[in-house]
């Protein structure tokens, strides 16, 4: 089990689509928007520009980084037939489940700590150590409902479509979720849709820890409630595809 | 979350006590299609046994059910005394399925290394290079591997484990004839070590290249298991085709091997078990013929022929 993971998390840091959408992505979006949007304006929460974009491209880079270990990558395991060869050696099924949200949760935190080394490092980013442990702490708990979704996608979808499908799904919870712009600027109706997405909690809670607001938002109970949804659908897809059948 | 369940014995305890496969009326059906019906199958610890079938027979049900992929409708299977999920989950089964393929993103020797580390007695992994001839492979990414070197992967993912019993299904449907023989002696190395190796396919000659005995299935059950020259004689039906230029079509019949002949006016059909020696003998026979063919081997017509005997 343990060789199992180690090697699942290094194939998934070697991957290609990992480092240029979850990490150098994120980092390349960071610094266009800081130098568009100039880095003296105020946004949410009272927050400089440069620390709100900070937060933002933490949780579009965390996002990638766990739909990058789960979904197109399990359909094709699926499609190819390794998730079959696994199935006749001793790890079980449920430890290659274990280990693949494990992988998930692990490959989202070196994205996210390469973006807000890069927000320290260009702009000059200031946090109370507590501050940067509680905020990176939330937002990666906070991932995972995306990393559920993910095994929902990689259960679910053929191997065709599970990475456009992925895909779609990032940048439509990265533009709804107010990631790439202030919720505040969209219209009310989609602020409203924007505040159920699970990207947007992920970003509101680092933005409250930076902004030094302790109380327990709306956001955890968000996350709460597609933790316990897309978990479902997850466990449902995973044990159709287990259930004892030729294919 | 252990790798494996707590091993109450050896393996080497375990091959000495049980038969590798005990399996006793199993019952199989996908909706409408029958798969297997009553099929019982024993493979003593140590044999190497063929499942000889034509395509559709139920060998990959059956294996699957020996694996514990499938569960069977009515019937039981025991791998080693145990059911066969268990004894998966106790790294005593390795297998080779037909449309099962490695991880992709790593390179082999880090696959195989991760292999053995799930099995609680692997196979040394200088031995493992060396039974699956792997050597040059190591450094190659998993999946971007020719169809012959995949193959080789996927038996050393097989055998990582050394597990007694070794299942394959249909190994070698996408090898040429030197991969296959190399393939062949991979297995007979494996097998050398003591351990039971089921394998499945549908090409006849196969069997004597690597069997001890044979399980013939058909429509789903058993309906012959010998030894693999016993099962050649009733199951391989061959032809030897000519034109019969000069000679008595009488002595055709007395040649070696022919079991059946057929005319169709000059044009001759030696049906045969040995078409090496039938077509030595017509040599020598002094009969005149021309337009020599030989062909067959099919085991679809054999159980055709043979079905339709019984019936």
């Amino acid at each position: 089990m343990t060789g199992f993971l180690i090697l699942e998390m290094r194939r998934s840091l070697r991957d290609l689509r990992y480092l240029v959408i979850a990490v150098a992505l994120p980092i390349g979006l960071y610094l266009l928007f800081t130098g568009l949007f100039g880095s003296h304006g105020q946004r949410a929460q009272g927050l400089s520009q440069p620390t709100e974009l900070m937060v933002a491209m933490v949780a579009y880079g965390a996002m990638w980084a766990v739909f990058s270990a789960t979904g197109s990558r399990i359909a094709h395991e699926r499609a190819i037939g390794w998730t079959r060869q696994l199935r006749v050696t001793p790890l079980s099924p449920v430890a290659a489940l274990a280990g693949k949200l494990t992988t998930a949760l692990a490959a989202a935190l070196p994205a996210m700590v390469l973006v807000a080394l890069t927000a320290v490092a260009s702009h000059d980013v200031r946090l109370g150590a507590v501050q940067w442990l509680a905020m990176l702490a939330a937002m990666w708990a906070g991932v995972l409902p995306l990393a559920l979704l993910g095994l929902a996608i990689g259960y679910l979808a053929g191997d065709e479509i599970a990475f456009p499908l992925t895909m779609a799904l990032y940048f439509a919870l990265g533009a709804l979720g107010g990631l790439w712009m202030p919720p505040s600027v969209m219209p009310h109706a989609m602020q409203d849709i924007g505040q159920a997405l699970p990207s947007n909690a992920v970003a509101e809670l680092g933005w409250r820890i930076a902004g030094g607001q302790a109380s327990v938002p709306k956001a955890v109970l968000v996350l709460a409630a597609w933790t316990v949804g897309s978990g479902l659908v997850a466990l449902l897809a995973y044990r159709r595809r287990n259930t004892l059948s030729v294919h | 979350m252990p790798a494996a369940p707590p091993e109450p014995e050896t393996a080497q305890q375990a091959s000495q006590d049980r038969p590798a496969v005990r399996a006793v009326g199993l019952a199989k059906s996908y909706g409408s299609t029958v798969a297997l019906v009553g099929l019982d199958l024993h493979v003593a610890a140590g044999e190497t046994v063929a499942l000889l079938g034509p395509n559709g027979a139920g060998k990959s049900t059956t294996i699957g059910v020996l694996l514990g992929l499938l569960s069977p409708d009515a019937g039981q299977v025991q791998v080693y005394g145990r059911p066969p999920s268990q004894a998966v989950a106790g790294g005593l089964v390795g297998a080779m399925l037909q449309d099962a393929g490695l991880m992709p993103g790593v390179r082999v020797g880090e696959l195989l290394a991760m292999v053995r580390g799930l099995y609680p007695q692997p196979l040394p992994f200088g031995d493992l290079v060396g039974l699956a001839d792997l050597g040059s492979l190591l450094g190659r990414r998993a999946d971007r591997l020719s169809g012959g070197q995949a193959q080789r992967v996927r038996f050393a993912a097989a055998i990582a484990g050394d597990p007694l019993l070794l299942v394959l299904d249909e190994p070698t449907a996408a090898m040429d004839v030197q991969a296959r023989q190399n393939f062949w002696r991979q297995i007979h190395g494996f097998a050398g070590r003591g351990r039971t190796v089921l394998f499945a396919t549908h090409y006849l000659h196969e069997v004597d290249d690597a069997a001890d005995r044979v399980v013939v299935i058909a429509a789903g059950r058993k309906i012959a298991d010998g030894p693999p020259a016993a099962i050649k004689a009733e199951f391989g039906d061959r032809q030897v085709r000519f034109t019969l230029v000069q000679g008595s079509r009488a002595r055709l019949a007395a040649l070696k091997g022919v079991r059946d002949v057929e005319h169709d006016h000059a044009r001759v059909t030696l049906h045969s078990t040995d078409t090496d020696a039938t077509v030595r003998s017509l040599v020598r026979s002094g009969l005149a013929w021309s337009g020599l063919e030989v062909g067959g081997g099919d085991l679809e017509a054999s159980f055709l022929r043979l079905l339709g005997e019984g019936s």
